[in-house]
């Protein structure tokens, strides 16, 4: 019975453990020994160990620099879009209306669609011809010329982030919503005793309380902005000079069946966001006090 | 007579702020959804905002399995389906059996055990999909659907098993108790009483599981090659790159895969938010 009691929760973790292991942890162990080897399946009489050599000649390349400069403009832009826009619609959602629920509702849809084609009905919104941003400003005038939204490299870059931003968008929203409304109402109240501006209250009150839920919205938000994939593939296709680090990784190991310098370039993007992610993590998590 | 003229303004500045909110959320799908509705013969660049003739010639076209783009896009929308299903029943009690010790058993290395489930939620997928391809090409189970789902499984087990537990762990202690001390083994604690009243977050990780599985793209992109698995979202995206096909087939195929993930999330708003927030916010 005792014997039974202390190996029991080492039966129940064993499914999760065995996946986990074979298919999560030993893949990552794997994918640092290709990185470490010549292993371009087309030619596989090459093949063999060759050190820290993929990953000097992917530091060397300076299309792997212009994929890194890429995602991080992705990634500066979502977070951005992310925690502005997801505050205003906390904030709209917050007021105690009728269609407060209805609103809600809408407001997490886009969160839970597939990002590939969140991708696609985007590419319509903003198609040189048939999208509708450039058909209203034909209607209006002030357009003379189709603008071609999707070739423009940092125009499409812009809009792969807002793309991707419209998706982490919700979850900031209901993150920034719950902590809005655990704020107690005294804290204002007592504010507004000393006499009170709305601008002064948000800056002095409420920003400060939203800090914790900032640095969660930061976090997950640049997980997802990092693995931006879909969005890219739909809007600007697997082409140069949008390529980000994961398109990058991509064409490498699945278009060129160059498996060690895709492998090492995973890595590469990995040692980069970790040490990001280090860095501020430490800058952001503070705790609050409620009073 | 201050107040009421500043109660308008801020009512006008609502609405405003309403239309603007709906226009960027909606608005998207909405002008995929008026291009899908379009006849061919209409769409071009000078064609009115506001299809002119609506039709429903092309979710006819792509809903009947007698032509060729309505075959392979019944077929996607069935792997979806089968995937998404597949996912929850393999998933969720693989979560509910990890979450349960970790919330609730002393046993040594449950901080290992947490830590090394959380850390994970941070890699990407290139980092494990190139050897798994390799792996899934050497015991061919490239296509193969059940392959496929654990690899999905594996994606989201951390952030299921971190909803369940730290839900379980809301849970009074005195429940439990009174079972242990009639005799009744832990594993059946779990079975007879906690799953019974953890039911919202159950439902809250069952649906998220089923949407994270529907919008797979990359990992199918690559495991799942052929139509025989091929889910909705990457038969959507062949549309769009291969050119022969008409835009409002395209912009139909899109709308049909977004159908049922966004009636998801409407009707059971309640549970997801509250899934989403204690997420993302817990630990």
């Amino acid at each position: 019975m005792r014997f039974k009691d202390r190996s029991l929760p080492y039966f129940m973790l064993l499914p999760m453990i065995a996946i986990m292991l074979g298919l999560v942890y030993y893949p990552i162990a794997m994918t640092f020994t290709y990185s470490t080897r010549n292993m371009i399946l087309t030619k596989p009489k090459e093949a063999g160990f060759i050190g820290f050599k993929n990953y000097f000649k992917l530091l060397q390349d300076p299309d792997v620099g212009k994929a890194f400069f890429n995602s991080l403009y992705i990634l500066v832009l979502v977070i951005v879009l992310t925690i502005i826009i997801g505050l205003l619609f906390a904030l709209l959602l917050k007021r105690d209306t009728k269609i407060k629920g209805a609103l809600t509702a809408i407001a997490i849809i886009p969160w839970a669609l597939p990002p590939i084609v969140n991708g696609v009905m985007w590419r319509w919104v903003f198609h040189p011809s048939y999208g509708i941003i450039n058909k209203i400003l034909a209607l209006q005038g002030s357009m003379d010329e189709p603008i071609m939204w999707l070739t423009e490299k940092w125009l499409v870059l812009s809009i792969v982030a807002l793309v991707a931003a419209w998706r982490s968008i919700p979850l900031a929203c209901v993150t920034f919503l719950a902590t809005l409304q655990s704020i107690p109402d005294h804290l204002y109240e007592s504010a507004c005793i000393d006499g009170c501006n709305k601008f002064a209250e948000f800056r002095r009150i409420t920003l400060p309380l939203l800090r914790p839920a900032m640095g969660i919205i930061l976090t997950t938000t640049s997980i997802s902005a990092i693995n931006v994939f879909d969005e890219i593939v739909t809007l600007s296709g697997f082409g140069n000079a949008t390529k980000t680090v994961m398109v990058e990784t991509y064409m490498r190991s699945f278009k060129f069946l160059n498996f060690g310098e895709g492998s090492a370039l995973i890595y590469l993007a990995m040692i980069a966001t970790s040490i990001f992610g280090i860095f501020y993590a430490r800058s952001v998590y503070k705790e609050v006090e409620y009073l | 007579m201050r107040n009421s003229k500043k109660g308008t303004l801020s009512i006008t500045l609502y609405i405003l702020f309403v239309i603007l909110f709906l226009l960027f959320t909606l608005g998207p799908i909405a002008w995929s959804f008026s291009l899908s509705i379009t006849p061919a013969s209409d769409l071009s660049p000078e064609s009115p905002i506001l299809p002119e003739n609506p039709t429903g010639e092309n979710f006819k076209e792509l809903l009947s399995s007698k032509n060729q783009q309505g075959g392979i896009f019944l077929k996607g929308l069935r792997n979806s389906l089968i995937a998404g299903l597949l996912s929850i029943l393999i998933g969720i009690p693989i979560a509910i059996l990890t979450a349960y010790p970790l919330a609730r058993m002393k046993f040594k290395g449950r901080q290992l055990v947490k830590n090394l489930l959380l850390i994970t939620m941070v890699i990407p997928v290139f980092a494990t999909i190139i050897p798994l391809f390799r792996i899934f090409t050497l015991f061919n189970l490239i296509d193969n659907m059940v392959g496929l789902v654990i690899i999905y499984v594996t994606s989201f087990l951390p952030l299921s098993v971190w909803l369940i537990t730290s839900y379980f762990e809301t849970l009074p202690r005195e429940l439990e108790e009174a079972a242990i001390v009639d005799g009744c083994g832990r594993f059946m604690v779990l079975l007879k009483i906690i799953i019974p009243v953890s039911y919202p977050v159950i439902f809250a990780a069952t649906l998220i599981v089923f949407l994270t599985t529907w919008n797979q793209y990359l990992i199918p992109l690559i495991l799942a090659p052929s139509y025989a698995t091929k889910p909705i979202a990457v038969v959507v995206s062949e549309f769009v790159t291969k050119t022969s096909i008409n835009y409002g087939l395209m912009n139909a195929g899109g709308i049909l895969a977004v159908i049922p993930p966004a009636i998801l999330a409407v009707v059971f708003r309640k549970f997801l938010v509250k899934g989403m927030v204690s997420g993302a916010t817990k630990g």
